[in-house]
């Protein structure tokens, strides 16, 4: 309800109490003490254990299926194909059937029972190999490239004649997996016709909608949760084959049904960041300006799914070309992944702006200074290479190739990168209750981000109560619509439809209290647990007090994201220094600075926190994991956690994050940015400090020692 | 030995001498019991549902489980003690993370029925009713966690980390917490969390004492 004869105008307070402070995550308590219940960790009465049966080969067609034998396996309640004789499989661990029993064990057991006979096909595994006309096909229906973006800006001819210098190489990033460390999963329970699913998801309301369709019944009749989960980073915002699967089988059993991935399906089946290849050719001025960029990229989405990423990367190439091919293998689909495509198309990139540098002989920082976009709220970058090269200790640096003796190299690097973050139409609902109780209800989930405290935090604020006052419920479809939390767009959708939604409250609060403080409600603020005169301190009342003349009914109000209170665009900037033992190839991070804005900070303490993950997953990302898939069997060899290597305590270095407040701007995401550039600051390091080039992300170490064995032999430096 | 491979020796020997060497064990001790079952070889267990009897955070446990349930898995699912978690299930990231009788387990990796008799404690035994233990309130305190899936094997291993070194250096507290992955990132606080809570965690409890002294470690 909105008072006609008032215009709402939204905006931030000019003097926040709780708003940019450093506020302790709410749920921190639950999760550290094991509390917190996580889809995982749903246990129902009655409950029975979903297992999939799933491909072994990367590409086969099905010729039959038999679910006899684990129909009458020990415990087994129901068992579902999913797959039907004649159907095509395009990577290992495509689902194929299911089975419940009543235990784990008996589940895996009897899954082992179905038999599924194959005709294997051939596959392709490598994007090269595919890439090869004479290659078999990844479908027997579809070819193994299909032409991507195509994109022309100015003129190749003349940026290159204005060259001074030109470098021509191909660079190269891999393909990661999620690793989730709570598993995708559901658990499914019906009541007649009516589902309930706990799922770990990054979208419950996009979720209940894909329960519906999939099993053709009213979006009405499911009932999402979320109240915890463990990591998605793109990877979860649908049911998935094991959501429909689990509802299927608690259908048929006739009971609850928990069905969580193992690690193995985990790494096949859920998602992965595609690969990403690009030959470029580019030109650069004797003045040290970029003149012309001539790319033909390509990558691999997996199993017909595309690989598209931004290229060049930021930096401003008057002249240039990019032509795009997407490449299908036998392998599981790429999901979006945190930040997706920025990673891939910020080191492509990068790693060429210093091999530009060092041919105009102009440090690299100052080289990216002449070619960034012109300073702009959302184009902080000249700013944060100045600053940062200040904090960081840049003038230390030496030129490319450690000159000191002995096999330990020290290098520094930097980069630079961008995202969106903008807010979008989140609903929110909240009820300020007689005895001066908040409640806030909002149907968007928190997958360790802070969600949860961040809407507290703004409902607090906004109505001048502490935070205990505030009930926060989210994570459940129960509660009003908000978007998937994907594209760091939640704290930029999420915040303003908690302050619009408090401050209409309010405002109705104001005016039943306006003649009791004998104050115009125009007049009124809320702080501190009171509501008082603006101009007039002297009158005020308890925020209780003031609950208390709303009598028996509650004020109920519901509201939406506006534009105004959000912002879109961030800009950061990411140093690293390393040392590189020559010897073993060994890379290790001594520190990394990250410069980062987002707009409006709602959460100081778990922002910070956002940037060190996204810096510790790009160290991931540039030094560690690797999705290895074997090119004679299709087989991926290191689906578990032991041989796809993720940073261990000893691995993570020194991080200083550097956060610049820009209030005016708004709320704007920060949960993918600080994890773009982390990967090329620690290349262009180890470049510095090797005098060697590695074009090719993972840094392991067998290709450091070739680069370096490549460069003494007079390479390509 | 350095600490990283003594951790890492005994979570793995465990594991070894439940999954591979309890055959030999077995037939070691069993030479004293009877004729006939030292006759018949290694006494069989299972497959079926056995009795199982577990001391978790103080508190006795009868469950009906078979031979090849998981302490994890024994816990979780027969008992809802769902506060340590499953993530790698095969002792290579830590989130399952227990002490038991002094030191840290995989339980994800340990059988149930090995450890009968021993002392277990999950993160669910830290906590008081109203208080969480200075770990766990130090782990709060600096935002030592993100999606928090992590966060219980962390917990008991820094327990464990401060129970065996009570003034442990930043040294120490790497080498003992490299057992355990966050995929959130969480690493920097979560050492910033070890270093604050050394200074409120007040003296070792009596299983850190026989750790220091060699008798659980064997």
């Amino acid at each position: 309800m909105t008072w006609g004869w008032r215009v709402a105008k939204y905006t931030w307070p000019e003097k926040p109490t709780l708003l940019s402070t450093r506020v302790l995550r709410l749920d921190g308590p639950d999760k550290v003490a094991g509390r917190a219940r996580y889809t995982y960790d749903i246990n129902r009465p009655g409950m029975i254990y979903g297992r999939i049966v799933r491909s072994p080969y990367p590409h086969a067609r099905v010729t039959s299926i038999d679910l006899a034998a684990a129909q009458t396996a020990p415990g087994v309640k129901a068992v579902v194909a999913y797959r039907n004789p004649g159907d095509e499989v395009h990577y290992q661990g495509d689902p194929v059937a299911a089975v419940a029993a009543d235990t784990e064990e008996r589940a895996r057991d009897a899954a082992r029972l179905v038999r599924v006979r194959w005709e294997p096909l051939p596959h392709v595994s490598i994007e090269a190999q595919a890439m090869d006309a004479a290659a078999p096909k990844w479908s027997t229906t579809q070819e193994n490239t299909r032409p991507g973006v195509r994109q022309e800006t100015g003129n190749l001819e003349t940026g290159f004649n204005d060259a001074a210098h030109v470098v021509e190489q191909t660079y190269s990033t891999h393909v990661i997996t999620h690793v989730c460390l709570e598993t995708h999963g559901t658990v499914c329970e019906w009541d007649g016709d009516k589902l309930t699913a706990w799922v770990s998801t990054q979208g419950v309301h996009q979720c209940a909608q894909g329960f519906a369709q999939a099993l053709g019944i009213p979006q009405a009749n499911v009932r999402v949760i979320t109240q915890y989960m463990g990591g998605g980073f793109g990877s979860k915002f649908a049911p998935d084959s094991q959501g429909i699967i689990c509802a299927k089988l608690a259908k048929l059993a006739n009971a609850p049904v928990k069905l969580m991935l193992d690690r193995k399906e985990e790494h096949l089946d859920t998602g992965n960041r595609p690969s990403a290849f690009a030959h470029i050719r580019a030109g650069v001025s004797a003045e040290g300006k970029l003149t012309a960029f001539d790319g033909r990229s390509w990558g691999t989405g997996g199993a017909g799914a595309g690989s598209n990423f931004p290229l060049p990367y930021l930096y401003q190439f008057p002249n240039r070309k990019r032509v795009h091919t997407d490449v299908y293998i036998n392998a599981g689909q790429q999901r979006a992944m945190r930040a997706p495509g920025h990673p891939q198309g910020c080191f492509l990139t990068e790693i060429l702006m210093d091999e530009l540098a060092d041919r105009v002989k102009i440090d690299p920082v100052e080289f990216r200074i002449r070619n960034a976009p012109p300073i702009a709220p959302n184009a902080q970058w000249i700013k944060y290479f100045q600053e940062g090269a200040r904090r960081f200790g840049w003038e230390k640096r030496h030129p490319t190739g450690d000159p000191t003796p002995g096999p330990i190299k020290t290098g520094m690097g930097v980069s630079a990168h961008l995202w969106g973050g903008a807010g979008r139409g989140s609903t929110a609902h909240v009820d300020i209750n007689p005895d001066g109780s908040v409640v806030v209800k909002c149907g968007t989930q928190d997958l360790g981000t802070g969600t949860r405290t961040i809407v507290t935090i703004v409902a607090a604020e906004t109505l001048g109560v502490p935070m205990n006052a505030i009930t926060t419920e989210i994570g459940d479809t129960q509660y009003p619509f908000s978007g998937g939390s994907g594209g760091s767009t939640t704290a930029a959708s999420v915040s303003p439809a908690i302050r619009v939604t408090c401050t209409d409250a309010l405002n109705q609060l104001f005016a039943k209290v306006a003649p009791t403080v004998g104050v115009q409600p125009d007049d009124l603020v809320a702080e501190g647990g009171r509501i008082r005169g603006a101009t007039d301190a002297s009158k005020s009342v308890a925020w209780k007090d003031a609950c208390k003349l709303l009598g028996t009914e509650p004020i109920s109000v519901d509201g939406k994201w506006q534009d105004g209170l959000s912002g879109a665009g961030t800009s950061g900037v990411q140093f690293s220094e390393v040392t590189v033992d020559i010897e073993t190839g060994i890379v290790r991070i001594k520190r990394i600075l990250a410069m980062q804005d987002c707009g409006l900070i709602v959460d100081r303490l778990t922002a910070e926190s956002q940037v060190y993950g996204g810096v510790i997953a790009a160290i991931n990302f540039a030094l560690y994991e690797d999705r290895l898939l074997d090119r004679v069997t299709g087989q991926m060899v290191n689906p578990n956690m032991e041989f796809y290597l993720l940073a261990g305590m000893s691995d993570v270095p020194q991080i200083d994050v550097v956060l610049n407040d820009m209030p005016e701007r708004g709320v704007i995401g920060i949960g993918e940015p600080p994890t773009v550039s982390t990967a090329s600051a620690i290349a262009n390091a180890v470049r510095n400090a090797t005098g060697a080039t590695i074009r090719s992300l993972p840094l392991h170490p067998h290709k450091v020692l070739a680069a370096i064995e490549q460069q003494r032999a007079g390479g390509t430096n | 030995m350095s600490d990283k491979e003594d951790r890492f020796g005994v979570s793995r020997r465990d594991f070894l001498k439940s999954a591979g060497v309890g055959g030999l064990a077995t037939a070691v001790t069993s030479a004293g019991v009877t004729d006939v079952e030292a006759q018949a070889g290694p006494r069989v267990i299972g497959p079926g549902d056995v009795p199982v009897s577990l001391t978790v955070n103080g508190k006795r446990l009868e469950l009906r489980i078979e031979p090849r349930v998981t302490l994890l898995d024994a816990l979780r699912n027969r008992a809802d003690l769902t506060g340590n978690k499953r993530v790698c299930d095969r002792g290579s990231c830590g989130a399952c993370t227990m002490i038991v009788d002094g030191r840290t387990a995989y339980s994800c990796s340990t059988l149930a029925i090995d450890v009968q008799g021993k002392q277990i404690r999950t993160v669910e035994g830290l906590a008081g009713a109203n208080t969480l233990h200075p770990v766990q309130q130090a782990f709060c305190d600096v935002d030592a966690l993100m999606c928090g899936f992590c966060t219980p094997g962390f917990v008991v291993a820094t327990v464990a980390l401060l129970e065996k070194y009570p003034n442990a250096t930043p040294e120490q507290a790497r080498r003992e917490l490299d057992g355990n992955i966050c995929r959130c990132g969480t690493f920097v606080r979560i050492m910033e969390a070890a270093m604050k809570a050394k200074t409120v965690a007040g003296p070792p409890t009596r299983q850190a004492r026989w750790g220091d002294m060699g008798v659980a470690r064997g």
